[in-house]
């Protein structure tokens, strides 16, 4: 049972989970994304829906094959007890890793989009004035695209925090390590703890509200400046 | 081809196929003054631009610059000035920011984007962004930005289409004006009759993907700068001296394109409203053809003289050249000894 300043750790350990989480998936999903928009590989769509399973996929089916992957008899899961002693599964770290692909669309998306809209036109701009690709994706690409990526990093944060399926089945509910608030509202309902509850619903209920108004004054603005 | 003077040419040896149009064109483009590249819509002239930049990824064959390969040079490496149709200036940066961006990379000289900014009068855009230029401002924008960055060569691809009349001879003295004080030789895809008059030093025709020949400069008189003022020259040319709108320097070479727009009369043509008449000598004439070799002091400019009747005015006799409206722009000082390739 939760006490008053019981909520902090939840939600301390749910931030860090969030904002690890979204530092990885810029890092990751710009690359994915780029290819994406720029590609004209046959194999395109497949990589698409590949990065858009999560969004279809019950988060249960997504976290029963990340938890097989990432258990410490399974290839993956055992190459990492030996590299650092620890099992992936029920650790922070597989937790990490888990929400980076149920969060991956999130990020891909909007950066495809955004990128999409920058077009080849800047790009030949930028090459023919003596700037290299690397050059022209961080000068002109990347500075056109900035909506994008903070629409992706607002969703890819959110959709982190809000997550419970996939952390309960990789991480299950351990606190400190992998009690999230979404875990800690579960258990609080499950031992009838309503006061818990209600804060932390009603925490995060207001938290996905302005995070997306955020998104949508930001994407408006982008609308009226014409950028 | 490229055997004779490989130095001081564009070489080109290009082929490039699409599912529903392919280009096979092979030509040595001098390496002085503007070459228009004219032809109709479709008929290629913007892919061999492209092709010549290095934008095209399908081109296979030959390109090389002043007996440098550029075959399998990126774009970035080619240090070409690309002024695009639709412009394609950077939204996020400012003018200043346009025309640094280039300069930055290629290690322009101070000056030399200093005389980018005097030549084509950005000083009061400088802190604006490209949304709230106008038409001819962000033409005007395009074509520093690609100056700036210091270019061997400037590809402009219809840089005046999409502009009223007013507009397009409003901004062709500043091309002519960059291009010949920048010393750099340009390649200007048009289909504009008036932009090709005023403008080409030379002119390379395309259809339909292959390149069907070379045109001259139209008849044009050429004259040297003997003084100036703020926003006027004197020209001493055809034997006259005349005051004309137009930037230069004392010395330089000029040129007023006759175009289409003259009046050759073989009797004086008395008081008139033209803006200039000239006394000439007639030195041929051929009925046949219904071309005049005229000599107006020491310049021999070939004139058609085309009249129902076939008859044309006999060797030796005087003949008067009326221009309604006067044009000039500078041109680069070796263009008056070989007009065409």
């Amino acid at each position: 049972m939760s006490q008053g300043g019981g909520l902090w750790g939840p939600i301390w350990l749910t931030l860090q989970l969030a904002g690890m989480t979204t530092l990885i998936l810029l890092l990751v999903a710009t690359p994915i994304a780029w290819w994406l928009a720029n590609t004209r590989a046959r194999i395109r769509p497949m990589i698409e829906a590949l990065t858009a399973l999560p969004l279809v996929l019950p988060p249960t089916v997504l976290g029963f094959y990340l938890l097989i992957l990432m258990s410490p008899t399974s290839a993956i899961g055992g190459f990492w007890v030996r590299l650092t002693g620890e099992a992936l599964t029920f650790s922070f770290t597989g937790l990490v890793i888990a929400s980076i692909f149920y969060s991956l669309p999130f990020a891909v998306q909007p950066l495809q989009a955004a990128f999409q809209s920058v077009g080849r036109g800047m790009m030949e701009a930028a090459a023919t004035l003596g700037a290299s690709r690397l050059d022209a994706f961080r000068s002109v690409a990347l500075p056109l695209a900035r909506r994008g990526v903070l629409t992706a990093a607002v969703l890819s944060f959110a959709h982190t925090v809000g997550e419970f399926g996939v952390v309960l089945m990789v991480g299950g509910n351990i606190p400190g390590s992998t009690r999230v608030i979404s875990i800690e509202i579960y258990s609080a309902v499950e031992t009838l703890d309503y006061r818990t509850a209600h804060v932390l619903s009603g925490g995060l209920l207001v938290f996905s509200f302005i995070v997306l108004t955020i998104v949508y004054i930001t994407n408006q603005r982008g609308v009226r400046a014409g950028v | 081809m490229s055997d004779s003077v490989a130095s001081d040419v564009l070489a080109v040896d290009l082929q490039i196929t699409y599912s529903d149009f392919a280009l096979d064109v092979a030509a040595d483009i001098p390496l002085t003054g503007i070459t228009a590249l004219s032809g109709a819509s479709g008929s290629g002239k913007t892919t061999l631009l492209r092709a010549i930049a290095g934008l095209e990824r399908h081109a296979k064959g030959q390109v090389s610059f002043a007996g440098q390969d550029w075959t399998n040079l990126p774009a970035a490496a080619r240090g070409v000035g690309y002024v695009f149709q639709d412009a394609r200036l950077f939204p996020h940066l400012d003018v200043a920011g346009n025309l640094a961006y280039g300069a930055k990379r290629r290690a322009t000289p101070a000056a030399q984007i200093t005389a980018v900014i005097d030549a084509l009068d950005l000083g009061p855009l400088l802190h604006r962004v490209p949304a709230t230029l106008s038409g001819g401002e962000t033409r005007r924008v395009a074509l520093g930005r690609a100056l700036a960055s210091g270019p061997r060569i400037l590809l402009m691809d219809e840089p005046l289409t999409g502009l009223d009349r007013a507009r397009k001879a409003d901004l062709m003295p500043y091309i002519a004006r960059a291009v010949a004080s920048f010393d750099v030789p340009a390649l200007y895809v048009t289909h504009s009759a008036a932009e090709i008059s005023f403008l080409a030093d030379r002119t390379l025709n395309i259809a339909d993907g292959q390149l069907t020949g070379w045109s001259p400069a139209v008849p044009r008189l050429i004259g040297q700068v003997v003084d100036t003022a703020p926003g006027q020259v004197e020209l001493a040319i055809a034997g006259t001296h005349i005051w004309l709108p137009g930037h230069g320097a004392i010395d330089q070479v000029w040129t007023i394109p006759l175009g289409q727009n003259y009046l050759i009369s073989a009797d004086p043509p008395g008081m008139s409203n033209a803006a200039l008449t000239l006394q000439a000598t007639i030195d041929q004439a051929d009925p046949g053809s219904g071309t005049l070799t005229v000599q107006i002091a020491g310049q021999h400019l070939h004139l058609p003289w085309r009249r129902l009747d076939g008859g044309v005015p006999p060797a030796g006799s005087p003949l008067w050249l009326s221009l309604p409206n006067l044009a000039a722009r500078p041109i680069h000082t070796e263009l008056h000894i070989t007009d065409s390739p």
